[in-house]
């Protein structure tokens, strides 16, 4: 195992709450990412992970605590104990950085596959047509659908479609990669190959939180496995602590029920 | 035979006036109605609450009424307006009503992923309802719009009241003058004519834009 004690921190969440209503979804989540960690949040549904996911790029917004990604501030307490955010512009400058990939794929319908990789580079960061086609190929050879290039979202299974997805994201080059449960929408078979994309992408390192059920995925690529429930994380260590070897009555439940 | 070809001719200038009428309508309203549809889902509340108002007010009361109104309301307080000005503006004004209302329910059932999938990619609101939402709007919005520009080719006959000379009004008059039903008929094919298009070119479009679902 890698040791990541001296590596540059990517992303701190210091006591995040957060409220849907009058429930309260996040009760207090310290979290610290590292450069190149695979960190894979497990838990039951409606342990409040995909919310806390969904916190750190501002999909949702918490109620109090602070967000620090690349050691700039996204969002922080202000005197009344209230988080209040950045600017609108810092913050899209500051959530440049991630991109995430989602359990319904959100794919652009009315964009063939290279397009979807192409748009948001070429709108967004004003880069070169030509540069980008050159690297969004590049990606779509690595998850294996260059082939699709041409095709409409539609004309792909699930397992592409999520593939494509995650090849758009990467095109925006980010430090951080987010995935809210990326293979719950699939068929099972469809899996591995969402599953092999994603080792490889944490075989290079790449910074990644994926908020997952693959047990098999976190124990293999997460080389730091958090386990939530009742919106609190309940314990936290490498897979082999937390999987193999859990310490609390509740992750040994939860487990006994995943196996 | 002169007779009919004379009654064709006529009728031939008659439907210039209500194909005027058709497409100055059709592409002042278009883009008005999605403004409106726009302004409708706003989240600033006053703006969102003047383009309920004014949806409510241009489809709870007849086009006639509408017509009327502004022919010769208007004018009492100043407005002077062209008989052929006064007429489009009642329509436009008639028809981007609807047109947002078909809008505002196209643009509503894109999902809610699309939107937070262009967030993450960085993309503004404005840069997402452009490149994202109002295209796939438009395709599902395609077959309600079709009904509705269909719709305006009849609707044209309204301004017969206004005693202009659109396609109708010079069936009318001939009939009445020769007592001879068969401008009516010739209308009547006028208007299959301008519908048989419009329906096709709408189904050209839908199969336009719906290549990305095969």
């Amino acid at each position: 195992m890698e040791n990541m004690t001296n590596k540059e921190v990517m992303l701190r969440l210091t006591d995040i709450h957060k409220k849907f209503g009058s429930l309260e979804v996040l009760k207090g989540i310290d979290l610290e990412l590292k450069k190149g960690q695979v960190m894979a949040i497990i838990g039951p549904s409606g342990s409040g992970k995909s919310t806390l996911l969904r916190c750190i790029n501002r999909l949702e917004e918490i109620d109090t605590g602070k967000i620090e990604i690349k050691n700039r501030i996204l969002a922080q307490n202000n005197g009344e104990n209230v988080a209040e955010y950045v600017s609108e512009k810092e913050a899209r400058e500051i959530l440049s950085c991630t991109g995430m990939v989602f359990q319904q794929f959100n794919l652009f319908p009315h964009m063939t596959v290279l397009q979807n990789l192409l748009e948001a580079p070429i709108l967004v960061q004003k880069r070169d047509k030509q540069e980008v086609t050159v690297e969004a190929e590049a990606l779509l050879k690595k998850v294996g659908l260059l082939d699709k290039k041409d095709c409409y979202p539609a004309r792909l299974s699930g397992g592409q479609q999520q593939r494509v997805a995650i090849a758009r994201a990467l095109c925006m080059k980010p430090d951080i990669m987010l995935f809210d449960e990326p293979t719950s929408a699939l068929d099972p078979e469809l899996t591995g190959e969402v599953l092999k994309t994603m080792r490889e992408l944490a075989a290079e390192h790449m910074t990644m939180v994926v908020v997952t059920h693959e047990m098999a995925f976190a124990r293999e690529a997460a080389n730091h496995v958090v386990f939530m429930d009742g919106g609190v994380i309940v314990e936290q260590g490498t897979a082999q602590q937390v999987i193999d070897n859990p310490q609390e009555d509740r992750t040994r439940d939860f487990l006994k029920n995943m196996l | 035979m002169d007779n009919l070809l004379n009654t064709v001719v006529l009728m031939l200038e008659g439907t210039q006036v209500t194909l005027q009428i058709f497409f100055i309508t059709l592409i002042a309203s278009l883009p008005l109605g999605l403004l409106a549809a726009l302004g409708r889902i706003s989240e600033i509340k006053p703006l969102s609450r003047f383009m309920e108002f004014y949806i409510w007010l241009m489809r709870g009361t007849p086009l006639m009424l509408q017509l009327l109104f502004v022919y010769f309301a208007l004018p009492m307080v100043g407005i002077m307006l062209p008989d052929i000005a006064a007429a489009l503006l009642a329509f436009t004004l008639n028809y981007a009503a609807y047109f947002a209302e078909i809008f505002r329910a196209g643009i509503q059932s894109i999902s809610r992923g699309q939107y937070e999938a262009a967030k993450t990619l960085g993309l503004t609101h404005t840069q997402t309802m452009q490149r994202i939402v109002i295209p796939q709007m438009i395709r599902h919005v395609l077959p309600p719009v079709s009904n509705e520009t269909i719709n305006l080719v009849k609707d044209t006959s309204l301004i017969y009241i206004l005693a202009m000379n659109d396609l109708l009004r010079v069936a009318r008059t001939i009939v009445q003058r020769e007592f001879d039903m068969t401008p009516f008929v010739v209308a009547a094919v006028f208007y299959l004519i301008m519908t048989f298009v419009l329906t096709w070119g709408f189904k050209k479009l839908e199969a336009h834009y719906g290549k990305y679902d095969k």
